[in-house]
C-alpha cells in the first residue's frame, strides 16, 4: 500500500529520458528468459544424449540382456546391471517405507500438536539434517553405524526376525541395511518438510468442524488431515524417493559393493549410482566405461520417471487445493525440495 | 546502464549456451605454447612420488609437471587420447589397450608393495599366513581366525573364533593388481576363475573405495582382513600379517625386503612389463607383494625434448625420493630397460 503511491511520479520522471531502455526492456527480458530456459533444456537434452551415446558400445554388444545379467567382471569382460537394479530398488523402496511413517509424523507434529514455541526450532533442525553433505553421513555410517550394526543390531534383528530370510544370514558392518538406513537418514527431512506444507493446506474449517463434531484429534487427523493430504503426501514420497534412487558416494561408503543379490539384508550389495561412482575412475577397457553409461542411463530412465509421477500427483493435488480455496505453497516448496 | 546489464546477461545464457554445446569434447588438454609444462594423469598410487617430485624437479629444471590422480583406467584412456603427455598406469597395459593407443610404451618408474592388514580383538600383529591361506580367505573357504590352517602358521598364539570379513577395493586400482597377481601366481585355480586385474570380481566379502575406504572398513571391523599400499599401512599403524615367502620365511614388508625381491628379476622383456610377485627362494628375505606401476608415453611425443629428461630424472634421482613414501628403488636392470626405451622416443 504504501509503495503504490509514489509510483505515478517516478514513472513520470522516467518517461522522458528512459524511452530507449523501455523499448528494449521488453524484448531484452523475452530474450534472457527464452535463452535460459532454452540453454537449461538443451543441456538436459545432450546429456541425455551424451549418456546413451557413451552406453552404445554395451548397449550394442550386451543389448537389453544387460539389465537383468546379475554379473560384473572385468576381467572376462561382461557386464550387467540386474544386482544393481535389485539393490536400487530394495534399498530405496525400505528406506522410504521407514522414512514415510516417521515424516508423516514430524509432519503432524509440527503442524497440528507441538506447542508453537518448538515448531520452528524442530522444523529447522529436521530440515538441517537435509543440510549435511552425503559424505559426512557416509564417514559416519562408516564410522560408527557400520560396527552399531554388526555387534548388536545384526544379531539383534537376527534373534527376533531369523525366521525370515530378509534378517537371516551372518551379520556385516557393510550391506544393503546399512544404505537402507542412511537412505532413511537422508529421505526423512525432503518428505516431511513437503508433507508439513502440504498439510498447512488443509482448510482450517474443515479440521473445526470435524472438531465440532466431536471427534478426538486422532480421528480429526485419521478423517480430515489424512485424506485431504493424500495425493500429497504420495508426491512428497516419491521426492523422496527420487532422492534416494540417485544417492551415491554415501551408499557406495556402507554398501560393501558387491555383485550379486542376496535374500538377506545383512548382506553386502550394490546401487547403479554407487557402482557407477565408485568404479568410473578405475574402469580400464572401453566396454567397462560404456556398461557404466548403460548403468547411467537405466537410472536416468528411474529418476525420470519416479519424477514424472510425482510431478503428475503433485498436481492432481494442487489442483484440488485450488479448488478448494487458493494456498500457493505446494507448488513452491515442491520445487524447493526438488532444487 | 540496463541495456548493459541485459547485454551482460544475454551473454552469460549464450556462454551457457556455448558451454552446454561443447559440452561432450575432452575438457582437459595439455596448455600449449610454453615448453616448459609437462601434464601426466593416472594412477593413485604413485600420485604421492609424483607430487615430491614436482616441486624438486621445477627448481631444478624450470618445467613444471602438472599430474591429475584420476586412475588408471583413466591415465590410459587420457594417453590414448593425446590429451596428456604421459599417462601413468598401476598395471602393465593389454594387447588390446596396446593396440588401442597406438604406438605407446610403458616405462616402470616406481616399485611399490602392498601389504595384508587386519583388525583383530585379543590377536597380536604380525600374524603369520601364507598364500595359500589367503586364497582359501578370499574364496571364503576359511571363515574364521581360529581355523587350524591358521592356527598351524602361528603356534603359542591363542587365536579367537572371530569371523573373517575379507575387504577388497571396489574401485580399479593397483594394490588389487598386485595382490590378484600374487594369489594368482601361488593358486592356478584363482589364476583362472577369477584372475588378476586392477579391478576383479571377488567371491566373497565387501568392497571398498580406495586405500582410506579400506582402512575404516578394516579399524571398524573386528575380524577384517584387507589389502593396502605399505604406505598408508604403516602412516596409520595397522596390525598386519607376515605373508611367507618361497624360501619359507616370513620377511617384515619395508624397502630392504621389496629390494631383496626387486633384485631377483633377471631380465625385461622388450614390452617393460615386470612381476616381481612370489619372487624365487634364491631372494630369503624378499616380500612376495610388491608391485612395479609404469609411466605411458607415446613414441612421437610432441614434446619429447622436455619429456625425456624427466622421465630420465624420475627412474634415476627421482628414486632417491621414494624411500620416505615406501616406494623401493628401481632394480638396476630396470632402470637400464626404461633408459633404452626413453631413448626411443621421438617428436
Amino acid at each position: 500500500m504504501l509503495g503504490r503511491e509514489p509510483a505515478p511520479r517516478r514513472a513520470l520522471t522516467l518517461r522522458g529520458r528512459a524511452g530507449v531502455a523501455d523499448r528494449l526492456g521488453d524484448p531484452g527480458l523475452r530474450l534472457l528468459t527464452w535463452l535460459a530456459s532454452g540453454a537449461s533444456m538443451v543441456l538436459i537434452a545432450l546429456l541425455v544424449y551424451k549418456v546413451f551415446d557413451q552406453a552404445g558400445e554395451s548397449i550394442s554388444h550386451f543389448g537389453l540382456g544387460f539389465v537383468t545379467a546379475n554379473v560384473w567382471n572385468p576381467v572376462t569382460r561382461r557386464f550387467g546391471a540386474g544386482s544393481f537394479i535389485y539393490g536400487t530398488a530394495v534399498s530405496s523402496l525400505i528406506a522410504l517405507l521407514i522414512a514415510g511413517p516417521m515424516a508423516i509424523a514430524i509432519a503432524l507434529f509440527l503442524t497440528e500438536l507441538a506447542p508453537l514455541r518448538v515448531r520452528r526450532p524442530v522444523a529447522t533442525l529436521v530440515e538441517l539434517l537435509a543440510a549435511i553433505p552425503s559424505v559426512v553421513l557416509g564417514l559416519w555410517g562408516i564410522i560408527v553405524m557400520a560396527p552399531f550394526l554388526n555387534n548388536t543390531l545384526e544379531p539383534a534383528l537376527r534373534s527376533l526376525l531369523g525366521w525370515m530370510p530378509l534378517f537371516a544370514g551372518s551379520a556385516s558392518p557393510f550391506g544393503l541395511l546399512p544404505a537402507i538406513l542412511i537412505l532413511t537418514i537422508m529421505t526423512v527431512p525432503i518428505v516431511a518438510a513437503v508433507t508439513r506444507e502440504v498439510f498447512q493446506t488443509v482448510p482450517t474449517e474443515l479440521k473445526e468442524s470435524a472438531l465440532a463434531l466431536g471427534s478426538t484429534r486422532w480421528e480429526m487427523v485419521r478423517m480430515v488431515i489424512l485424506p485431504y493430504a493424500k495425493s500429497g503426501i504420495v508426491g512428497a514420497s516419491i521426492l523422496g524417493l527420487g532422492r534416494a534412487l540417485g544417492e551415491a558416494i554415501a551408499v557406495t561408503q556402507v554398501i560393501g559393493d558387491e555383485t550379486g543379490i542376496h535374500a538377506s539384508l545383512f548382506a553386502p550389495a550394490d546401487t547403479l549410482a554407487s557402482r557407477v561412482a565408485s568404479t568410473y575412475q578405475g574402469a580400464t577397457s572401453t566396454l567397462e566405461i560404456s556398461s557404466l553409461a548403460y548403468l547411467s542411463a537405466i537410472l536416468l530412465v528411474f529418476a525420470l520417471i519416479a519424477n514424472a509421477i510425482a510431478r503428475l500427483i503433485v498436481r492432481r493435488s494442487t489442483l484440488r487445493m485450488r479448488a478448494a480455496g487458493p494456498r500457493p505453497g505446494l507448488a513452491v516448496t515442491v520445487a524447493e525440495a526438488q532444487a | 546502464m540496463i541495456k548493459n546489464k541485459t547485454a551482460a546477461l544475454a551473454g552469460c545464457a549464450a556462454l551457457a549456451l556455448g558451454l552446454a554445446a561443447c559440452g561432450s569434447s575432452n575438457s582437459s588438454s595439455p596448455s600449449t605454447g610454453s615448453v616448459d609444462t609437462l601434464v601426466g594423469a593416472g594412477s593413485t598410487l604413485v600420485a604421492p612420488l609424483v607430487s615430491e617430485w614436482q616441486p624438486e624437479y621445477d627448481k631444478k629444471t624450470k618445467v613444471a609437471v602438472t599430474y591429475g590422480a584420476i586412475g588408471s583406467g583413466g591415465g590410459i584412456a587420457q594417453i590414448t587420447a593425446r590429451t596428456v603427455d604421459f599417462g601413468a598406469s598401476d598395471a602393465p597395459l593389454s594387447e588390446d589397450q596396446f593396440k588401442e593407443a597406438k604406438g605407446v610404451v610403458q616405462i616402470p618408474w616406481a616399485l611399490a608393495a602392498t601389504v595384508v592388514a587386519y583388525h583383530l580383538e585379543g590377536a597380536p600383529n604380525q600374524l603369520k599366513l601364507t598364500g595359500p591361506v589367503l586364497v582359501e580367505i578370499y574364496k571364503g573357504k576359511i571363515t574364521t581366525w581360529n581355523a587350524p590352517q591358521i592356527a598351524a602358521l602361528n603356534p603359542g598364539v591363542t587365536l579367537p573364533a572371530t569371523k573373517i570379513t575379507p575387504i577388497h577395493r571396489s574401485d580399479g586400482s593397483g594394490d588389487t593388481f598386485a595382490f590378484t597377481n600374487y594369489l594368482s601366481h601361488i593358486s592356478p585355480e584363482w589364476s583362472s576363475q577369477i584372475g588378476h586385474a586392477t579391478e576383479v570380481t571377488f567371491p566373497v566379502g565387501i568392497g571398498a573405495k580406495g586405500n582410506s575406504g579400506v582402512g575404516g572398513a578394516i579399524s571398524s571391523t573386528n575380524g577384517a582382513i584387507g589389502y593396502i599400499a605399505i604406505a598408508y599401512v604403516l602412516e596409520n599403524k595397522f596390525d598386519y600379517a607376515l605373508i611367507k615367502n618361497a624360501a619359507g620365511n616370513y620377511p617384515v614388508p619395508g624397502i630392504p625386503s621389496i629390494s631383496a625381491a626387486a633384485k631377483t628379476l633377471t631380465s625385461v622383456p622388450a614390452n617393460n612389463e615386470v612381476s616381481i610377485v612370489d619372487p624365487p627362494a634364491s631372494a630369503p628375505q624378499a616380500y612376495p607383494i610388491s608391485t612395479f606401476t609404469y609411466a605411458l608415453v607415446p613414441e612421437k611425443a610432441p614434446k619429447a625434448s622436455t619429456l625425456k629428461p624427466f622421465l630420465k630424472w624420475a627412474i634415476t634421482e627421482g628414486q632417491t625420493f621414494g624411500p620416505k613414501l615406501d616406494f623401493a628403488p628401481l632394480p638396476e636392470q630396470v632402470v637400464k630397460a626404461d633408459e633404452a626405451t626413453i631413448e626411443k622416443i621421438g617428436s
